[in-house]
Protein backbone atom coordinates (compact mmCIF):
# COMPACT_ATOMS: atom_id res chain seq x y z
CA UNK A 1 0.00 0.00 0.00
CA UNK A 2 0.75 3.49 0.15
CA UNK A 3 2.17 4.02 3.42
CA UNK A 4 5.10 1.46 2.94
CA UNK A 5 7.69 4.05 1.83
CA UNK A 6 7.23 5.65 5.44
CA UNK A 7 7.96 2.33 7.03
CA UNK A 8 11.03 0.90 5.58
CA UNK A 9 12.82 3.90 6.84
CA UNK A 10 14.24 3.54 9.82
CA UNK A 11 18.00 3.49 9.33
CA UNK A 12 16.83 7.43 8.98
CA UNK A 13 15.22 8.29 11.60
CA UNK A 14 18.40 9.47 13.81
CA UNK A 15 19.20 11.56 10.86
CA UNK A 16 15.70 12.94 11.30
CA UNK A 17 16.11 13.25 15.09
CA UNK A 18 19.22 15.49 14.46
CA UNK A 19 17.65 17.48 11.51
CA UNK A 20 14.59 18.35 14.33
CA UNK A 21 16.85 20.09 16.97
CA UNK A 22 19.13 21.94 13.98
CA UNK A 23 15.83 23.08 12.15
CA UNK A 24 12.45 23.13 13.03
CA UNK A 25 10.93 23.22 9.84
CA UNK A 26 9.13 20.65 8.38
CA UNK A 27 11.64 18.50 6.43
CA UNK A 28 11.60 15.42 3.49
CA UNK A 29 10.25 13.57 5.68
CA UNK A 30 7.11 15.38 6.42
CA UNK A 31 6.88 15.94 3.53
CA UNK A 32 6.75 12.23 2.37
CA UNK A 33 4.43 11.41 4.93
CA UNK A 34 2.16 14.23 3.59
CA UNK A 35 2.00 12.69 0.18
CA UNK A 36 1.58 9.33 1.78
CA UNK A 37 -1.50 10.30 3.43
CA UNK A 38 -2.76 12.53 0.24
CA UNK A 39 -2.67 9.34 -1.84
CA UNK A 40 -4.16 7.37 0.85
CA UNK A 41 -7.03 9.35 1.11
CA UNK A 42 -7.44 10.23 -2.14
CA UNK A 43 -5.44 13.90 -3.39
CA UNK A 44 -7.01 17.13 -3.03
CA UNK A 45 -10.45 16.11 -3.60
CA UNK A 46 -10.13 14.82 0.22
CA UNK A 47 -10.11 18.24 0.96
CA UNK A 48 -13.49 19.11 -0.55
CA UNK A 49 -15.00 15.99 0.62
CA UNK A 50 -14.39 16.54 3.86
CA UNK A 51 -16.01 19.98 4.15
CA UNK A 52 -18.81 19.82 1.75
CA UNK A 53 -21.00 18.02 4.15
CA UNK A 54 -20.93 20.54 6.48
CA UNK A 55 -20.88 23.81 4.02
CA UNK A 56 -24.14 22.18 1.98
CA UNK A 57 -25.76 22.00 5.33
CA UNK A 58 -25.59 24.93 6.05
CA UNK A 59 -25.80 26.68 2.65
CA UNK A 60 -29.40 24.84 2.72
CA UNK A 61 -30.65 25.56 6.12
CA UNK A 62 -28.79 28.89 7.05
CA UNK A 63 -28.08 30.66 3.69
CA UNK A 64 -31.16 30.22 2.05
CA UNK A 65 -33.26 30.60 4.77
CA UNK A 66 -32.30 33.99 5.47
CA UNK A 67 -32.45 35.19 1.99
CA UNK A 68 -35.35 33.26 1.66
CA UNK A 69 -36.88 36.06 4.07
CA UNK A 70 -35.19 39.36 3.43
CA UNK A 71 -36.51 38.49 -0.18
CA UNK A 72 -39.94 38.33 1.39
CA UNK A 73 -39.68 41.36 3.29
CA UNK A 74 -39.01 43.68 0.14
CA UNK A 75 -41.29 41.85 -2.31
CA UNK A 76 -44.60 41.21 -0.47
CA UNK A 77 -47.06 43.13 2.07
CA UNK A 78 -50.21 42.26 4.02
CA UNK A 79 -53.05 44.84 3.07
CA UNK A 80 -55.70 44.49 5.16
CA UNK A 81 -55.04 40.11 6.09
CA UNK A 82 -54.55 39.97 1.82
CA UNK A 83 -51.09 39.55 0.64
CA UNK A 84 -50.48 41.97 -2.24
CA UNK A 85 -47.04 41.08 -4.20
CA UNK A 86 -44.11 43.18 -5.94
CA UNK A 87 -41.50 45.18 -4.96
CA UNK A 88 -41.98 47.40 -2.04
CA UNK A 89 -40.33 48.97 0.83
CA UNK A 90 -43.71 49.61 2.46
CA UNK A 91 -42.47 46.58 5.54
CA UNK A 92 -39.66 49.10 6.29
CA UNK A 93 -41.28 52.51 5.75
CA UNK A 94 -43.67 51.29 7.80
CA UNK A 95 -41.44 50.21 11.06
CA UNK A 96 -39.87 53.80 10.86
CA UNK A 97 -43.22 55.99 10.56
CA UNK A 98 -45.34 54.54 12.88
CA UNK A 99 -45.11 56.01 16.48
CA UNK A 100 -45.56 52.46 18.23
CA UNK A 101 -43.15 50.47 16.08
CA UNK A 102 -40.32 53.14 16.21
CA UNK A 103 -40.57 53.58 20.16
CA UNK A 104 -40.08 49.79 20.03
CA UNK A 105 -36.64 50.01 17.76
CA UNK A 106 -35.56 52.80 19.59
CA UNK A 107 -36.20 51.16 23.13
CA UNK A 108 -34.01 47.96 21.73
CA UNK A 109 -31.14 50.22 20.75
CA UNK A 110 -31.11 52.14 24.00
CA UNK A 111 -31.35 48.62 26.18
CA UNK A 112 -28.85 47.44 24.02
CA UNK A 113 -26.76 50.28 24.74
CA UNK A 114 -27.23 50.77 28.63
CA UNK A 115 -26.70 46.81 28.84
CA UNK A 116 -23.22 47.51 27.02
CA UNK A 117 -22.40 49.85 29.21
CA UNK A 118 -23.09 48.54 32.77
CA UNK A 119 -22.00 45.54 31.83
CA UNK A 120 -18.52 46.83 31.10
CA UNK A 121 -18.53 48.61 34.00
CA UNK A 122 -19.11 45.42 36.30
CA UNK A 123 -16.93 43.51 34.23
CA UNK A 124 -13.75 45.68 34.77
CA UNK A 125 -13.10 45.12 38.42
CA UNK A 126 -13.79 41.09 37.46
CA UNK A 127 -11.72 40.99 34.41
CA UNK A 128 -8.78 42.44 36.56
CA UNK A 129 -9.35 39.80 39.56
CA UNK A 130 -9.41 37.10 36.70
CA UNK A 131 -6.18 38.39 34.70
CA UNK A 132 -4.29 39.70 38.13
CA UNK A 133 -5.08 38.16 41.31
CA UNK A 134 -3.70 35.14 42.55
CA UNK A 135 -4.77 31.57 40.97
CA UNK A 136 -7.00 31.11 43.74
CA UNK A 137 -9.01 34.46 43.63
CA UNK A 138 -9.17 34.08 39.47
CA UNK A 139 -10.65 30.95 39.77
CA UNK A 140 -13.31 31.53 42.03
CA UNK A 141 -14.08 34.65 39.95
CA UNK A 142 -14.19 32.37 36.21
CA UNK A 143 -16.31 30.30 37.84
CA UNK A 144 -18.91 31.80 39.37
CA UNK A 145 -18.66 33.87 36.21
CA UNK A 146 -19.37 31.03 33.60
CA UNK A 147 -21.40 28.44 35.82
CA UNK A 148 -25.09 30.42 35.58
CA UNK A 149 -24.27 30.41 32.01
CA UNK A 150 -25.33 27.02 32.13
CA UNK A 151 -28.53 27.93 33.97
CA UNK A 152 -31.06 28.44 31.59
CA UNK A 153 -31.90 31.91 30.53
CA UNK A 154 -35.72 31.28 31.55
CA UNK A 155 -34.82 30.37 35.06
CA UNK A 156 -31.97 33.12 35.19
CA UNK A 157 -34.69 35.82 34.72
CA UNK A 158 -37.40 34.01 36.43
CA UNK A 159 -34.52 34.45 39.70
CA UNK A 160 -34.75 38.13 38.68
CA UNK A 161 -38.28 38.10 38.63
CA UNK A 162 -38.89 36.73 42.38
CA UNK A 163 -36.10 39.05 43.26
CA UNK A 164 -38.25 41.96 42.05
CA UNK A 165 -41.65 41.45 42.75
CA UNK A 166 -43.55 42.83 44.96
CA UNK A 167 -43.51 40.34 47.74
CA UNK A 168 -39.56 39.62 46.09
CA UNK A 169 -36.01 39.52 47.96
CA UNK A 170 -35.40 43.22 47.23
CA UNK A 171 -38.72 44.60 48.45
CA UNK A 172 -37.83 42.62 51.95
CA UNK A 173 -34.46 43.92 51.88
CA UNK A 174 -35.16 47.50 51.34
CA UNK A 175 -37.61 46.81 54.57
CA UNK A 176 -34.99 45.39 56.70
CA UNK A 177 -33.48 49.12 55.93
CA UNK A 178 -36.82 51.14 56.80
CA UNK A 179 -37.87 51.69 53.57
CA UNK A 180 -41.28 50.78 53.82
CA UNK A 181 -42.53 51.62 50.05
CA UNK A 182 -40.17 50.71 47.99
CA UNK A 183 -40.77 51.03 43.66
CA UNK A 184 -41.64 48.33 41.79
CA UNK A 185 -38.97 47.70 39.34
CA UNK A 186 -40.93 44.43 37.66
CA UNK A 187 -42.35 44.94 34.49
CA UNK A 188 -40.55 47.46 33.69
CA UNK A 189 -37.02 48.89 31.39
CA UNK A 190 -35.13 48.65 34.41
CA UNK A 191 -35.89 45.28 35.47
CA UNK A 192 -35.47 44.45 31.16
CA UNK A 193 -31.99 45.86 31.94
CA UNK A 194 -31.36 44.86 35.18
CA UNK A 195 -31.71 40.72 34.08
CA UNK A 196 -29.71 41.26 30.70
CA UNK A 197 -26.53 42.97 32.27
CA UNK A 198 -26.63 39.60 34.62
CA UNK A 199 -27.38 37.09 31.86
CA UNK A 200 -24.77 38.72 29.54
CA UNK A 201 -21.96 39.62 31.63
CA UNK A 202 -20.28 36.57 30.95
CA UNK A 203 -19.74 37.85 27.36
CA UNK A 204 -17.91 40.73 28.51
CA UNK A 205 -15.73 39.81 31.20
CA UNK A 206 -13.72 36.84 29.57
CA UNK A 207 -12.41 38.83 26.15
CA UNK A 208 -11.68 42.07 28.72
CA UNK A 209 -9.87 39.55 30.99
CA UNK A 210 -8.23 37.95 28.31
CA UNK A 211 -6.91 41.67 27.04
CA UNK A 212 -6.02 42.50 30.42
CA UNK A 213 -3.69 39.25 30.41
CA UNK A 214 -2.01 40.35 27.61
CA UNK A 215 -0.92 43.33 28.88
CA UNK A 216 2.93 43.14 29.96
CA UNK A 217 2.73 44.03 33.70
CA UNK A 218 6.26 45.89 33.44
CA UNK A 219 3.75 48.32 31.89
CA UNK A 220 1.94 48.82 34.85
CA UNK A 221 5.10 48.38 37.22
CA UNK A 222 6.74 51.32 34.94
CA UNK A 223 4.10 53.11 35.82
CA UNK A 224 3.65 52.65 39.42
CA UNK A 225 7.54 53.36 39.38
CA UNK A 226 7.42 56.35 37.22
CA UNK A 227 4.49 57.81 39.93
CA UNK A 228 1.41 57.42 38.37
CA UNK A 229 -1.68 56.90 41.30
CA UNK A 230 -3.79 53.14 41.38
CA UNK A 231 -6.46 55.32 39.19
CA UNK A 232 -3.76 56.37 36.72
CA UNK A 233 -2.80 53.36 36.23
CA UNK A 234 -6.38 52.19 35.56
CA UNK A 235 -7.41 54.20 33.50
CA UNK A 236 -4.38 55.44 31.47
CA UNK A 237 -2.78 51.94 31.30
CA UNK A 238 -4.98 48.68 32.14
CA UNK A 239 -7.96 50.60 30.15
CA UNK A 240 -6.50 51.86 26.60
CA UNK A 241 -4.64 48.92 26.81
CA UNK A 242 -7.61 46.12 27.20
CA UNK A 243 -9.57 48.38 24.83
CA UNK A 244 -9.79 45.65 22.06
CA UNK A 245 -11.09 43.04 24.25
CA UNK A 246 -14.06 45.76 25.23
CA UNK A 247 -14.61 46.20 21.72
CA UNK A 248 -15.29 42.49 21.28
CA UNK A 249 -17.40 41.90 24.61
CA UNK A 250 -19.45 45.51 24.11
CA UNK A 251 -20.54 44.44 20.36
CA UNK A 252 -21.33 40.46 22.04
CA UNK A 253 -23.42 42.24 24.62
CA UNK A 254 -24.94 44.80 21.75
CA UNK A 255 -25.83 41.77 19.43
CA UNK A 256 -27.11 39.57 22.08
CA UNK A 257 -29.16 42.49 24.18
CA UNK A 258 -30.61 43.59 21.03
CA UNK A 259 -32.02 40.29 19.80
CA UNK A 260 -33.19 39.28 23.42
CA UNK A 261 -36.14 37.27 23.65
CA UNK A 262 -36.98 35.41 26.80
CA UNK A 263 -35.88 38.13 29.44
CA UNK A 264 -37.76 41.14 28.03
CA UNK A 265 -40.81 38.80 28.03
CA UNK A 266 -40.51 37.57 31.38
CA UNK A 267 -39.54 40.74 32.81
CA UNK A 268 -41.05 43.55 31.28
CA UNK A 269 -44.08 41.56 30.58
CA UNK A 270 -46.17 43.79 28.11
CA UNK A 271 -44.81 47.11 29.31
CA UNK A 272 -41.68 47.23 27.37
CA UNK A 273 -41.44 44.64 24.46
CA UNK A 274 -38.66 44.84 22.17
CA UNK A 275 -37.98 43.82 18.62
CA UNK A 276 -38.04 40.21 19.13
CA UNK A 277 -41.30 40.70 20.79
CA UNK A 278 -42.61 42.57 17.83
CA UNK A 279 -41.19 39.96 15.61
CA UNK A 280 -43.20 36.82 17.45
CA UNK A 281 -46.54 38.90 17.61
CA UNK A 282 -46.24 40.02 13.78
CA UNK A 283 -45.55 35.99 12.56
CA UNK A 284 -47.74 33.97 14.91
CA UNK A 285 -50.46 36.87 16.58
CA UNK A 286 -50.80 38.41 13.72
CA UNK A 287 -49.72 36.82 10.77
CA UNK A 288 -47.94 39.75 8.63
CA UNK A 289 -44.56 37.73 7.67
CA UNK A 290 -43.32 40.13 5.34
CA UNK A 291 -43.47 42.59 8.07
CA UNK A 292 -42.03 40.19 10.25
CA UNK A 293 -39.54 39.56 7.95
CA UNK A 294 -38.32 43.13 7.76
CA UNK A 295 -38.27 43.46 11.55
CA UNK A 296 -35.84 40.22 11.63
CA UNK A 297 -33.89 41.66 8.22
CA UNK A 298 -33.91 45.02 10.53
CA UNK A 299 -32.05 43.36 13.68
CA UNK A 300 -29.18 41.49 11.21
CA UNK A 301 -28.47 44.65 9.85
CA UNK A 302 -28.79 46.34 13.67
CA UNK A 303 -26.58 43.43 14.75
CA UNK A 304 -23.78 43.83 11.95
CA UNK A 305 -23.66 47.86 12.38
CA UNK A 306 -22.74 47.40 15.97
CA UNK A 307 -20.11 44.69 15.08
CA UNK A 308 -18.51 46.61 12.39
CA UNK A 309 -18.78 49.89 15.05
CA UNK A 310 -17.60 48.10 18.05
CA UNK A 311 -14.44 46.35 16.26
CA UNK A 312 -13.83 48.67 13.27
CA UNK A 313 -14.45 51.77 14.95
CA UNK A 314 -12.23 51.20 18.34
CA UNK A 315 -10.07 48.91 16.95
CA UNK A 316 -8.40 52.14 14.38
CA UNK A 317 -8.82 54.28 17.94
CA UNK A 318 -6.74 51.69 19.69
CA UNK A 319 -4.19 51.60 17.48
CA UNK A 320 -3.15 55.02 18.03
CA UNK A 321 -3.51 55.08 21.53
CA UNK A 322 -1.05 52.10 21.64
CA UNK A 323 0.68 53.94 18.71
CA UNK A 324 1.85 56.14 21.60
CA UNK A 325 2.13 53.97 24.65
CA UNK A 326 4.98 51.60 22.65
CA UNK B 1 3.12 40.91 45.56
CA UNK B 2 -0.30 42.45 44.23
CA UNK B 3 -0.64 45.72 43.72
CA UNK B 4 -3.34 45.85 41.49
CA UNK B 5 -5.49 43.86 43.20
CA UNK B 6 -6.36 45.99 45.67
CA UNK B 7 -8.84 45.52 49.09
CA UNK B 8 -11.15 47.94 47.84
CA UNK B 9 -11.01 46.05 44.48
CA UNK B 10 -11.50 42.70 45.88
CA UNK B 11 -14.42 44.08 47.98
CA UNK B 12 -16.54 45.20 44.74
CA UNK B 13 -15.98 41.65 42.69
CA UNK B 14 -17.20 40.44 45.88
CA UNK B 15 -20.57 42.25 46.03
CA UNK B 16 -20.77 42.13 41.92
CA UNK B 17 -20.29 38.13 42.30
CA UNK B 18 -22.87 38.06 45.23
CA UNK B 19 -25.43 39.79 42.44
CA UNK B 20 -24.71 37.75 40.24
CA UNK B 21 -25.33 34.77 42.08
CA UNK B 22 -28.14 35.80 44.07
CA UNK B 23 -31.04 35.29 41.33
CA UNK B 24 -30.15 31.86 41.22
CA UNK B 25 -30.00 31.58 45.32
CA UNK B 26 -33.65 33.24 45.67
CA UNK B 27 -35.66 30.70 43.91
CA UNK B 28 -33.88 27.75 45.82
CA UNK B 29 -35.01 29.96 48.98
CA UNK B 30 -38.60 30.43 47.94
CA UNK B 31 -38.86 26.73 46.46
CA UNK B 32 -38.54 25.06 50.01
CA UNK B 33 -41.77 27.51 51.39
CA UNK B 34 -44.63 25.92 52.49
CA UNK B 35 -46.84 28.52 51.21
CA UNK B 36 -49.64 28.28 48.67
CA UNK B 37 -47.81 31.09 47.09
CA UNK B 38 -44.26 32.55 46.43
CA UNK B 39 -43.02 34.66 49.67
CA UNK B 40 -39.57 36.01 50.54
CA UNK B 41 -38.34 34.93 53.19
CA UNK B 42 -39.74 31.79 52.56
CA UNK B 43 -41.92 30.04 55.93
CA UNK B 44 -41.35 27.14 56.90
CA UNK B 45 -39.79 24.29 55.57
CA UNK B 46 -41.33 21.48 52.75
CA UNK B 47 -40.21 19.39 50.10
CA UNK B 48 -43.67 18.89 48.75
CA UNK B 49 -43.10 21.39 45.46
CA UNK B 50 -39.93 19.42 44.94
CA UNK B 51 -41.98 15.81 45.03
CA UNK B 52 -44.85 17.95 43.18
CA UNK B 53 -42.91 18.90 39.90
CA UNK B 54 -41.31 15.23 39.90
CA UNK B 55 -44.86 13.29 39.97
CA UNK B 56 -45.51 15.70 37.03
CA UNK B 57 -45.26 13.82 33.75
CA UNK B 58 -45.73 16.68 31.19
CA UNK B 59 -42.16 18.10 33.08
CA UNK B 60 -40.80 15.02 33.21
CA UNK B 61 -41.43 14.24 29.25
CA UNK B 62 -40.31 17.98 28.54
CA UNK B 63 -37.21 16.99 30.16
CA UNK B 64 -36.86 13.65 28.44
CA UNK B 65 -37.06 14.88 25.52
CA UNK B 66 -34.78 17.88 25.57
CA UNK B 67 -32.30 15.48 26.42
CA UNK B 68 -32.68 12.84 23.64
CA UNK B 69 -33.58 16.33 21.33
CA UNK B 70 -29.78 17.38 22.36
CA UNK B 71 -28.26 14.13 22.22
CA UNK B 72 -29.36 13.61 18.31
CA UNK B 73 -28.01 17.08 17.57
CA UNK B 74 -24.87 16.24 19.18
CA UNK B 75 -24.10 13.44 17.44
CA UNK B 76 -24.99 14.95 13.99
CA UNK B 77 -23.26 18.26 14.66
CA UNK B 78 -19.93 15.82 15.08
CA UNK B 79 -20.86 13.76 12.35
CA UNK B 80 -20.85 17.06 10.36
CA UNK B 81 -18.41 19.07 12.00
CA UNK B 82 -14.96 16.75 12.62
CA UNK B 83 -14.83 16.00 8.70
CA UNK B 84 -15.34 19.91 8.18
CA UNK B 85 -12.49 20.84 11.06
CA UNK B 86 -10.39 18.24 9.37
CA UNK B 87 -10.74 19.44 5.90
CA UNK B 88 -10.22 23.29 6.65
CA UNK B 89 -7.15 22.32 9.01
CA UNK B 90 -5.46 19.36 6.95
CA UNK B 91 -6.09 20.62 3.24
CA UNK B 92 -5.77 23.72 1.28
CA UNK B 93 -9.62 23.79 0.49
CA UNK B 94 -9.68 26.72 -2.26
CA UNK B 95 -11.45 29.93 -1.14
CA UNK B 96 -10.95 28.59 2.82
CA UNK B 97 -11.73 32.03 3.86
CA UNK B 98 -15.36 32.18 2.62
CA UNK B 99 -15.86 28.45 3.39
CA UNK B 100 -15.25 29.94 7.02
CA UNK B 101 -17.33 32.96 6.71
CA UNK B 102 -20.02 30.58 5.89
CA UNK B 103 -19.77 28.46 9.01
CA UNK B 104 -19.41 31.11 11.46
CA UNK B 105 -21.92 33.40 10.17
CA UNK B 106 -24.64 31.45 11.99
CA UNK B 107 -22.88 32.68 15.45
CA UNK B 108 -23.66 36.75 14.10
CA UNK B 109 -27.45 36.34 12.77
CA UNK B 110 -29.44 36.68 16.25
CA UNK B 111 -31.04 33.18 17.03
CA UNK B 112 -34.83 34.14 16.67
CA UNK B 113 -33.90 35.49 13.77
CA UNK B 114 -32.97 31.75 12.50
CA UNK B 115 -35.57 30.27 14.00
CA UNK B 116 -38.03 32.60 12.27
CA UNK B 117 -36.42 31.80 8.58
CA UNK B 118 -36.03 28.41 9.01
CA UNK B 119 -39.85 28.13 10.12
CA UNK B 120 -40.82 30.37 7.04
CA UNK B 121 -38.78 27.63 4.29
CA UNK B 122 -40.28 25.01 6.34
CA UNK B 123 -44.13 26.06 5.47
CA UNK B 124 -43.17 27.49 2.29
CA UNK B 125 -42.06 23.86 1.55
CA UNK B 126 -45.25 22.43 2.59
CA UNK B 127 -42.39 20.13 5.29
CA UNK B 128 -43.78 18.87 8.53
CA UNK B 129 -41.68 16.58 10.49
CA UNK B 130 -41.48 18.62 14.17
CA UNK B 131 -38.43 16.51 15.44
CA UNK B 132 -36.44 16.88 12.39
CA UNK B 133 -36.86 20.31 12.17
CA UNK B 134 -36.13 20.68 15.69
CA UNK B 135 -32.66 18.55 14.97
CA UNK B 136 -31.98 21.15 11.81
CA UNK B 137 -32.32 24.50 13.57
CA UNK B 138 -30.17 23.21 17.03
CA UNK B 139 -27.64 21.66 14.34
CA UNK B 140 -27.30 24.90 12.62
CA UNK B 141 -26.84 27.04 15.64
CA UNK B 142 -24.23 24.31 17.17
CA UNK B 143 -22.31 23.73 14.39
CA UNK B 144 -20.09 26.52 14.05
CA UNK B 145 -18.71 26.18 17.58
CA UNK B 146 -18.30 22.42 17.28
CA UNK B 147 -16.11 23.10 14.10
CA UNK B 148 -14.52 25.84 15.93
CA UNK B 149 -13.64 23.73 18.80
CA UNK B 150 -12.30 20.56 16.44
CA UNK B 151 -10.06 23.09 14.19
CA UNK B 152 -8.82 24.82 16.98
CA UNK B 153 -7.27 21.25 18.79
CA UNK B 154 -6.15 20.29 15.31
CA UNK B 155 -4.35 23.39 14.76
CA UNK B 156 -2.53 22.42 17.94
CA UNK B 157 -1.52 18.82 16.89
CA UNK B 158 1.93 18.86 16.74
CA UNK B 159 2.94 17.79 13.22
CA UNK B 160 6.45 16.33 14.07
CA UNK B 161 4.95 13.33 16.39
CA UNK B 162 3.38 11.72 13.44
CA UNK B 163 6.24 12.09 11.78
CA UNK B 164 8.18 10.16 14.27
CA UNK B 165 5.19 7.26 14.14
CA UNK B 166 5.02 6.73 10.97
CA UNK B 167 9.11 6.81 10.58
CA UNK B 168 9.08 4.07 12.90
CA UNK B 169 6.32 2.31 11.45
CA UNK B 170 3.22 3.10 12.06
CA UNK B 171 0.23 2.48 10.04
CA UNK B 172 -1.63 5.80 9.00
CA UNK B 173 -4.25 3.91 10.41
CA UNK B 174 -2.34 3.41 13.91
CA UNK B 175 -1.41 7.53 13.34
CA UNK B 176 -4.74 8.10 13.36
CA UNK B 177 -6.42 6.56 16.31
CA UNK B 178 -2.72 6.70 19.08
CA UNK B 179 -1.36 10.02 17.77
CA UNK B 180 -4.24 12.19 16.40
CA UNK B 181 -6.86 11.10 18.51
CA UNK B 182 -5.33 11.45 21.87
CA UNK B 183 -4.65 15.79 20.91
CA UNK B 184 -7.63 16.53 19.14
CA UNK B 185 -10.40 14.49 21.69
CA UNK B 186 -10.40 17.47 24.26
CA UNK B 187 -11.45 19.59 21.71
CA UNK B 188 -13.80 17.22 19.94
CA UNK B 189 -15.26 16.63 24.10
CA UNK B 190 -15.57 20.33 24.05
CA UNK B 191 -17.50 20.89 20.88
CA UNK B 192 -19.39 18.30 21.72
CA UNK B 193 -20.16 19.18 25.47
CA UNK B 194 -21.11 22.85 24.54
CA UNK B 195 -23.25 21.90 21.63
CA UNK B 196 -25.13 19.60 24.06
CA UNK B 197 -25.79 22.58 26.55
CA UNK B 198 -26.80 25.11 23.81
CA UNK B 199 -28.91 22.25 22.12
CA UNK B 200 -30.58 21.69 25.88
CA UNK B 201 -30.87 25.13 26.64
CA UNK B 202 -32.23 26.77 23.41
CA UNK B 203 -34.97 28.78 23.51
CA UNK B 204 -35.60 31.33 20.73
CA UNK B 205 -35.01 28.57 17.80
CA UNK B 206 -37.29 25.46 19.49
CA UNK B 207 -39.90 28.34 19.54
CA UNK B 208 -40.42 28.88 16.46
CA UNK B 209 -40.05 24.99 15.52
CA UNK B 210 -41.33 22.71 18.38
CA UNK B 211 -45.08 21.76 19.31
CA UNK B 212 -46.97 20.04 22.05
CA UNK B 213 -45.65 16.60 21.37
CA UNK B 214 -42.19 18.17 21.11
CA UNK B 215 -41.86 20.38 23.78
CA UNK B 216 -38.34 20.96 24.68
CA UNK B 217 -37.75 22.23 28.41
CA UNK B 218 -36.78 26.04 28.18
CA UNK B 219 -40.42 26.13 26.84
CA UNK B 220 -42.37 24.17 28.74
CA UNK B 221 -40.66 26.59 31.78
CA UNK B 222 -41.67 29.48 30.41
CA UNK B 223 -45.61 28.68 30.14
CA UNK B 224 -45.67 27.44 33.95
CA UNK B 225 -43.94 30.63 35.12
CA UNK B 226 -45.98 32.36 32.93
CA UNK B 227 -49.60 30.39 34.04
CA UNK B 228 -48.87 29.30 37.63
CA UNK B 229 -47.72 30.84 40.64
CA UNK B 230 -47.21 28.62 43.51
CA UNK B 231 -43.11 27.87 44.89
CA UNK B 232 -43.97 24.44 42.50
CA UNK B 233 -42.00 26.93 39.61
CA UNK B 234 -39.39 27.91 42.41
CA UNK B 235 -38.46 24.10 42.74
CA UNK B 236 -38.72 23.65 38.96
CA UNK B 237 -36.11 26.47 38.44
CA UNK B 238 -33.96 24.78 41.71
CA UNK B 239 -33.97 21.63 39.72
CA UNK B 240 -32.50 23.08 36.70
CA UNK B 241 -30.28 25.34 39.16
CA UNK B 242 -28.89 22.03 40.66
CA UNK B 243 -28.54 20.16 36.82
CA UNK B 244 -26.66 23.02 35.61
CA UNK B 245 -23.98 22.63 39.03
CA UNK B 246 -24.04 19.13 38.26
CA UNK B 247 -23.30 19.73 34.64
CA UNK B 248 -20.31 22.07 36.09
CA UNK B 249 -18.70 19.24 38.23
CA UNK B 250 -19.29 16.80 35.48
CA UNK B 251 -17.43 19.07 32.84
CA UNK B 252 -14.51 20.19 35.41
CA UNK B 253 -13.85 16.47 37.31
CA UNK B 254 -15.02 13.62 34.78
CA UNK B 255 -14.13 15.56 31.37
CA UNK B 256 -11.45 17.05 32.72
CA UNK B 257 -12.15 21.01 30.64
CA UNK B 258 -12.18 23.97 32.19
CA UNK B 259 -15.41 25.61 31.69
CA UNK B 260 -13.19 29.16 31.07
CA UNK B 261 -11.94 26.73 27.66
CA UNK B 262 -15.42 25.88 26.79
CA UNK B 263 -16.71 29.39 26.96
CA UNK B 264 -14.16 30.90 24.79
Amino acid sequence: MSHSESIDLPERAPARMVERGADPKPGAFARRAAQAWEQATGTRMAGYLLVAPAVLFLAVWFVWPVLTMVHLSLTSRVVEGVSVEGFTLENYVRLFSSDLYFRILLRTVRIALLTSLFAALFAYPLAIAIARGGPTLARLVTITILAPLLVNVVVRSYGWQTILNKTGALAWALKMFGISNPPVLLYTEWAVLIACVHVYLPFMVMPIAGAIGRIDRSVEEAARVAGATRLAVLTRVILPLSLPGLAVGASLVFSLSAAAYVTPQILGGNFSPLLGTLIEQQMLTLNDWPFGAAISTLLIALVLASNLIFLKLVGRRFARWTAGAR
Amino acid sequence: MNETVSLPLKITVGIILALVVAPLIVPVLMSISDTPYIVFPPQGFTLKWYGEVLANPEARGSFLFSLELAAIVTAVSLLLGIPCAAGLTRYRVPGQDAVLGLILSPLIVPLIVTGVALLQVFALMGWRATLMQLVIGHTVVCLPYVIRSVSASLLLVNRSLEDAAAVLGAPPHVVATRVIWPQVRPGILAGGTFCFIVSFDDYPVSMWLADGNHFPVPLYLYTIIERSFDPSIAAIASLMIFFALLLVLVIEKVFGLSLARLAS
